[in-house]
């Protein structure tokens, strides 16, 4: 047993973490994203980061959020999932967060599958929940056509 | 002419009536020269008539004698001290020989003075504040009545004129006079008239009143007092719009202040964010250091630690922006308070200005009455 460093980040109310190992880095939502015909909505578009042409998934949408607005706070993290660089708006980082693997809970694989969703475990501190995202599984689920 | 014989039945007769004649009469016999018998009214007696004077030979009894006819005459006051109407008729003895003659006298008074003491009781009472009624001849005091309330003791029965007596003058003049004198001759202002008598042309006695003119002094002085009053809450009143006006002005350069001071709390919104879009920048590097430094592995690991320290210090100063935020909205409300307040005194002052005016209209009417109210208790 060991501890991982977890990028924190915010969807609406909920704290995520993300596996430092996997971001890559934190930028500004930015000005000028090109739309790609024939995507899902939750594909904003497509950016250029220093020369990649990268994707822009909005999480929120794509995790059905109700509300989906933006504001000054909003960042694009862009993610290195499986050596392709996705970029991600979230509602906001937060911090770099050191989170000991015995503080993890696994969810029921049941309660998982319903979901549909890529949460690795859920990180119990007492006073926060924080969702840990499990980079690879979202990788799969981003891209499947649904 | 009258018979010796019948002149017994002539002083019976004129005992009978001298209590009864209006004003007075004198009756007298005079024997040669030498009054033997005098009756007169018991109010009017001349001091030289008595029995055992002797007439001069000019007077109306001589000439009547001396003539032996009847003799109707004036008699100047010079002669007796008082002015008589005197009727002398001769007495003959039975051999046709005047021996004498009976003499009536009459005092001669101009209607005015015969009445005098009936009338002036009467008048002296009818004026409000009392009146002094005199008659004078052309020397002195005649006749005096005083009024319950007003009376002037100096000018007795007897007083004599003086060339600064209205009465002298108007004696001189012929002409009614009066005039008003303050209350320094006689401690009351009075108000003095005198008018000429005539008698067949000539000026024969005055008359006249003093009025005492204490209620219209007063009035007077009160109409002054509250000019000169009014006077003074016309100045202060002028102070009054003048100080409002400054009040106007004031405010309006106090709300000019406020409303710098709202841009300039927006000015410090505007610092404080950029504040926050420094510290938010600051985070963003502090994170991005963080995940390059993971990246780094245990090379990185001091470098994480920098990194965490900006990330806190970004949140620190980000933190501070909300309480400047808190703090300029504070500023902003109560400016906004301090605004209404003095909106509220500009609105008050401009009504105070509206008010004045309006004060100001109204003591000019009350000046103009009081103004008319000192020229009244003038002619009062």
């Amino acid at each position: 047993m060991g501890s991982s460093q977890y990028v924190i980040f915010s969807l609406g109310e909920e704290e995520y973490g993300i596996n430092i190992s996997h971001a890559q880095e934190i930028i500004r939502i930015p000005e000028q994203i090109t739309k790609i015909p024939n995507m899902p909505a939750y594909i904003d578009g497509v950016f250029n980061l220093r020369g990649k042409v990268i994707p822009i998934i909005d999480l929120k949408k794509r995790f059905d959020f109700a509300q989906t607005g933006r504001n000054a706070d909003n960042r694009l993290l862009v993610i290195d999932l499986d050596n392709m660089l996705v970029g991600t708006i979230v509602d906001d980082v937060s911090e770099v967060l050191m989170i000991d693997d015995a503080s993890i809970e696994n969810l029921y694989s049941e309660i998982a599958g319903i979901g549909k969703n890529c949460i690795q475990g859920i990180c119990n501190m007492g006073n926060r929940l924080i969702l840990l995202l499990d980079a690879l599984k979202m990788k799969d689920e981003v891209f499947q056509n649904n | 002419m009258i018979a010796l014989s019948e002149l017994n039945s002539c002083k019976a007769f004129a005992e009978a009536i001298a209590a009864y004649v209006p004003g007075g009469i004198f009756f007298g016999y005079i024997d040669g020269d030498t009054i033997t018998w005098a009756k007169s009214s018991d109010d009017f007696t001349v001091d030289v008539l008595k029995v055992g004077y002797k007439m001069a030979a000019d007077t109306a009894a001589m000439q009547a004698i001396n003539q032996n006819k009847t003799i109707t005459k004036e008699v100047p006051r010079s002669v007796y001290g008082i002015r008589l109407l005197v009727i002398a008729i001769p007495v003959a003895n039975e051999s046709g020989h005047t021996v004498g003659s009976l003499m009536i006298a009459f005092p001669k008074l101009h209607p005015v003075a015969a009445s005098f003491n009936d009338f002036a009781p009467i008048v002296a009472e009818m004026f409000h504040e009392g009146a002094f009624l005199y008659m004078t001849d052309l020397n002195q005091i005649a006749y005096r009545q005083a009024s319950a309330k007003f009376d002037m003791p100096a000018l007795t029965v007897g007083y004599r004129l003086t060339p600064d007596d209205l009465p002298y003058k108007v004696i001189q003049s012929k002409q009614p006079m009066a005039y008003e004198i303050d209350e320094s001759k006689y401690g009351v202002p009075v108000y003095i008239t005198a008018y000429p008598l005539f008698e067949d042309d000539h000026v024969v006695a005055t008359f006249g009143l003093f009025l005492p003119k204490a209620t219209a002094s007063t009035l007077q002085e009160m109409a002054n007092n509250l000019e000169y009053g009014l006077s003074g809450i016309s100045a202060a009143i002028e102070e009054l719009t003048s100080s409002a006006s400054e009040i106007h002005t004031n405010e309006q350069s106090l709300n000019e202040s406020i409303k710098e001071i709202i841009d300039i709390t927006e000015q410090i919104n505007d610092v404080s964010a950029f504040i926050k879009e420094i510290a938010d920048e600051t985070k963003m590097l502090g994170l991005n250091a963080a995940i390059e430094a993971a990246r780094a592995g245990d090379a990185g690991r001091g470098f994480g630690v920098v990194a965490e320290e900006i990330r806190k210090l970004s949140d620190q100063s980000k933190s501070t922006v909300p309480k400047i935020n808190e703090l300029t909205n504070n500023i902003k409300i109560k400016v906004d308070e301090a605004s209404k307040k003095s909106q509220s005194s500009l609105s008050s002052s401009q009504e105070q200005a509206a008010a004045t005016e309006e004060i100001t209209a109204s003591i000019q009417e009350i000046s103009a009455m009081s103004e008319e109210l000192v020229k009244i208790a003038k002619q009062l």
